[in-house]
């Protein structure tokens, strides 16, 4: 049986994760890695529904964290096939040379 | 329990810092695999036995391994730029920042009260009413305190809600995988009239 005295713990693991991630996502310049970092950042609100559910004795939070993975999965599938086709172009993989729709 | 609790947490800390921090894509996506892992371990722990599984099959399994073959196909060079520059240590300062004060508002119960307050009230309106049964059914009042979950078992209580209450939203997210998997398959297509 989790104690409560943890659930600050695990909330600030969660924003942890996130921050991490939102960093990640701020100073890598390979894409990859950044779609690594959007899935720490999602992994990271999982944690803090699971949390909130287990210890205000609600489901909801699995059923939105359910949610979140399925949402993840999809963004993956059609973020790794973008990178295919930038690198099918023969451009670098790097996003500061991706910024032909700002120029 | 606890001690196992604070060892996944401290873990998976660790290795989300590798995800960020390493410069080879392969070390992250290794350390993502490591992160994902102790995640799920924490869910677990948290009575969440079925996005336990669901984290590990489809992070770990699937979404992993896509990671690792786009990695393998593409096979990026490491960045140039130096292990730790200044935008690093901003960085690090930040998520430090971040995690104390969230820390310190969950530790001082703003965000949370040792009561539950949704599920307390709503029980509080079931104990008094003996006679009304809806209030006191879970799918109804939306609480499932420990020991009904696990007289039902997670699997149950969760997939309850999933086919109830949220039953259109489930139905969505399989419009959305749909609409993913055409969109990946438009995208990674071959142009046949250009290479003509």
């Amino acid at each position: 049986m989790i104690s409560v005295n943890l659930f600050p713990y695990l909330l600030g693991l969660a924003a942890f994760l996130f921050t991490a991630g939102a960093a990640g996502v701020l100073i890598r310049r390979n894409p990859i890695v950044v779609f690594m970092c959007i899935e720490l950042m999602l992994n990271a609100g999982n944690v803090a529904l699971i949390a909130y559910g287990r210890f205000l004795h609600s489901q909801e939070g699995q059923v939105f964290a359910f949610m979140v993975i399925i949402v993840a999965a999809a963004e993956v599938v059609v973020g790794l096939a973008l990178i295919t086709q930038v690198f099918r172009l023969g451009r670098q993989l790097d996003v500061d040379d991706l910024n032909e729709m700002s120029e | 329990m606890n001690v196992l609790l604070v060892v996944v947490m401290a873990l998976a800390a660790l290795a989300s810092l590798g995800v960020v921090l390493s410069r080879q894509t392969i070390y992250s996506a290794l350390s993502l695999v490591v992160t994902v892992g102790m995640i799920s371990v924490l869910f677990l722990l948290l009575n969440a036995q079925f996005l336990f599984a669901v984290q590990l099959i489809i992070y770990a399994g699937a979404v992993m391994v896509l990671f690792v073959f786009i990695i393998a196909l593409l096979s990026p060079d490491a960045e140039d730029r130096p292990a730790f520059d200044y935008r690093a240590i901003i960085a690090l300062i930040g998520v430090a920042a971040t995690t104390i004060l969230v820390f310190v508002v969950a530790r001082n119960g703003i965000t949370y009260n040792a009561q539950g307050f949704r599920a307390a009230a709503l029980l509080g309106a079931c104990h008094s009413q003996q006679a009304v049964h809806a209030a006191c059914d879970p799918y109804a009042t939306f609480s499932f305190p420990p020991e009904r979950v696990n007289a039902a078992g997670n699997v149950q209580t969760v997939a309850g809600q999933l086919f109830t209450t949220f039953l259109f939203p489930f139905e969505i997210t399989s419009l959305l995988l749909l609409v993913a998997a055409i969109g990946a398959v438009y995208l990674t297509r071959r142009d046949h009239r250009r290479q003509q």
